[in-house]
């Protein structure tokens, strides 16, 4: 029923606009175009983590739901899912990890900084790196928990069979 | 040798011992017919939710129902719950509660209010109607005023960060967010309804930020309303989402709005503008030399607002910038005063 666009962001273009002292307005209004200002592409990396790449806001196309409608204080909208694609590699993250836009555009940026050092450093990236150790990790666990679970299993029918051996010889011997 | 046989065979029957088999201990208390990823699982209910509510014509549909849905499984969004819980079946409990909810949604009330708690800008808020719920365009305007704050460390007040006035604060998410993410100002939030009043000390007190705002019931429209304020004068900052609706405009909100949050919070009077003006004739008494005010508005207003501020015959504030929201319109306003208030 509601059809709706997605508003697409092509290139950085400046969304804030200084407004020229004396009559100039309608100039200012004018020239505003659709674009997006950057937010602050959040830099930090995981622990013991050198800093990946910065992505260019340059290289990067947003897209939101917009709605029918005004927008503001005349509308409640709570599908804040963000869409962000890095044109160079063609790489495309689709965030609504959170109820809030802002978030999911900083989550966007940081998840598609990671991806795009993968893209383009391969094994050598730190996402990569850490991924591979965390791999390890958790297959090392599962091991030892399956050989934890394995040994119990066994020391418990060993114990059963042994209980049935005892009440075997118990009816015998009446 | 009967034994040993007998002792074999106990070994290898040792699962089948169990009551009920292994279906009833793979799926534990739940009915032997049900399915992992069929009937009862948390994507199957989105699913079907998004076609009712796509049937009765609520909007949002897909987005409700996953809303709905994740918030009963304990998570904030759909999106962030793992694959293994959207497929594994509910309980009668989670299915319940499901249904209440979406009963609610059913009825045109806001997800916001239905969940009764709310994201802006990483804080979670709680939401009681009828208290305004946050906007997300709202967000950006906190990022502009902390843009600013960040260019202009002298704006800095006595006590460190800035000291800021917000209007109209609603469930206290533009005062709230603004101390969260500038850990040395402080607040003096108000508006006009107890409701609102009440919230955002509730809010306050839930993010611990109560030591760093001043929730005061202020109707800012109200002859010599900025009095009460004069005490904390000369403030850095004022910062608002004041109600902007054109009166023209209201009878064509969504039920959504319509029914369930305060009018109040949305009508601007004739032009939208209502709110607005009073906030520019209160801000110079009480702001610094060069203080600012940050404002969102309707994409109409950026125009009115600079008629109106030209037309004073001693205009001591100037409109300084316009900055668009994310869907390219007109929605904020930052106004400066220039010169010392006679």
């Amino acid at each position: 029923m509601n059809t709706r666009a997605w508003w697409r962001f092509p290139a950085l273009l400046t969304r804030t606009c200084r407004v020229p002292r004396g009559p100039g307005l309608w100039e200012t209004l004018a020239l505003l175009s659709p674009g997006v200002a950057p937010t602050a592409v959040q830099m930090a990396g995981k622990k013991g983590c050198p800093a990946l790449c910065p992505l260019d806001e340059n290289d990067l196309e947003e897209q939101f739901v917009k709605g029918h409608g005004p927008g503001g204080q005349a509308t409640n909208k709570t599908s804040n899912c963000v869409v962000l694609k890095h044109m160079p590699s063609g790489i495309v993250v689709k965030c609504h990890q959170t109820r809030s836009v802002d978030q999911n555009r900083k989550l966007a940026r940081k998840i598609l900084q990671e991806k795009v050092d993968v893209f383009y450093n391969g094994e050598k990236s730190p996402v990569y790196k850490e991924k591979r150790e965390a791999q390890k990790k958790k297959q090392e666990r599962k091991k030892r928990t399956k050989e934890t679970l394995e040994k119990k299993k066994l020391l418990k029918e060993l114990r059963e069979s042994s209980e049935n051996v005892t009440e075997k010889r118990t009816a015998d011997s009446d | 040798m009967k034994l040993g046989g007998r002792m074999w065979w106990t070994l290898l029957s040792g699962p089948r011992r169990r009551r009920g088999g292994p279906l009833s201990r793979a799926f534990g208390s739940q009915q032997p017919h049900s399915h992992p990823t069929g009937e009862s699982s948390a994507t199957e209910l989105v699913r079907r939710w998004t076609e009712i509510f796509e049937k009765r014509g609520i909007p949002e549909a897909q987005e409700s129902s996953e809303y709905i849905v994740a918030h009963v499984l304990g998570a904030k969004t759909f999106q962030s719950l793992k694959p293994v819980c959207r497929t594994k079946p509910l309980t009668p409990q989670q299915l319940h509660d499901i249904h209440e909810l979406c009963s609610l949604r059913l009825q045109r009330m806001p997800v916001q209010y239905i969940l009764g708690d709310w994201d802006f800008r990483g804080l979670n808020l709680k939401m009681t109607p009828p208290v305004f719920i946050p906007r997300p365009e709202t967000e950006e305007l906190v990022e502009w005023v902390l843009e600013e704050v960040a260019q202009r460390p002298h704006v800095a007040g006595t006590q460190g960060g800035p000291l800021i006035l917000e209007v109209g604060c609603g469930s206290g998410a533009v005062s709230l967010s603004l101390l969260n993410e500038l850990p040395e100002s402080q607040v003096i939030a108000v508006d006009k309804e107890e409701a609102a009043i009440r919230l955002t000390r509730d809010n306050a007190r839930r993010l611990r930020l109560q030591d760093r705002i001043r929730v005061i019931p202020l109707d800012v429209t109200s002859e010599g309303s900025w009095t009460p304020l004069l005490p904390w004068a000369p403030l850095d900052l004022v910062v608002s989402n004041p109600p902007y609706v054109f009166y023209q405009d209201m009878e064509q909100l969504a039920p959504e709005i319509l029914r369930y949050e305060d009018p109040v919070a949305l009508d601007g009077g004739e032009e939208g503008m209502d709110v607005i003006c009073s906030i520019l004739t209160l801000a110079p008494r009480i702001l610094k030399d060069c203080g600012s005010i940050f404002l969102e508005v309707d994409p109409r207003h950026p125009e009115l607002v600079g008629s109106w501020l030209q037309s004073w015959p001693n205009p001591s504030l100037r409109l300084v910038a316009l900055r668009q929201d994310l869907c390219g319109r007109p929605r904020f306003l930052h106004v400066q005063k220039s010169r010392p208030y006679v």
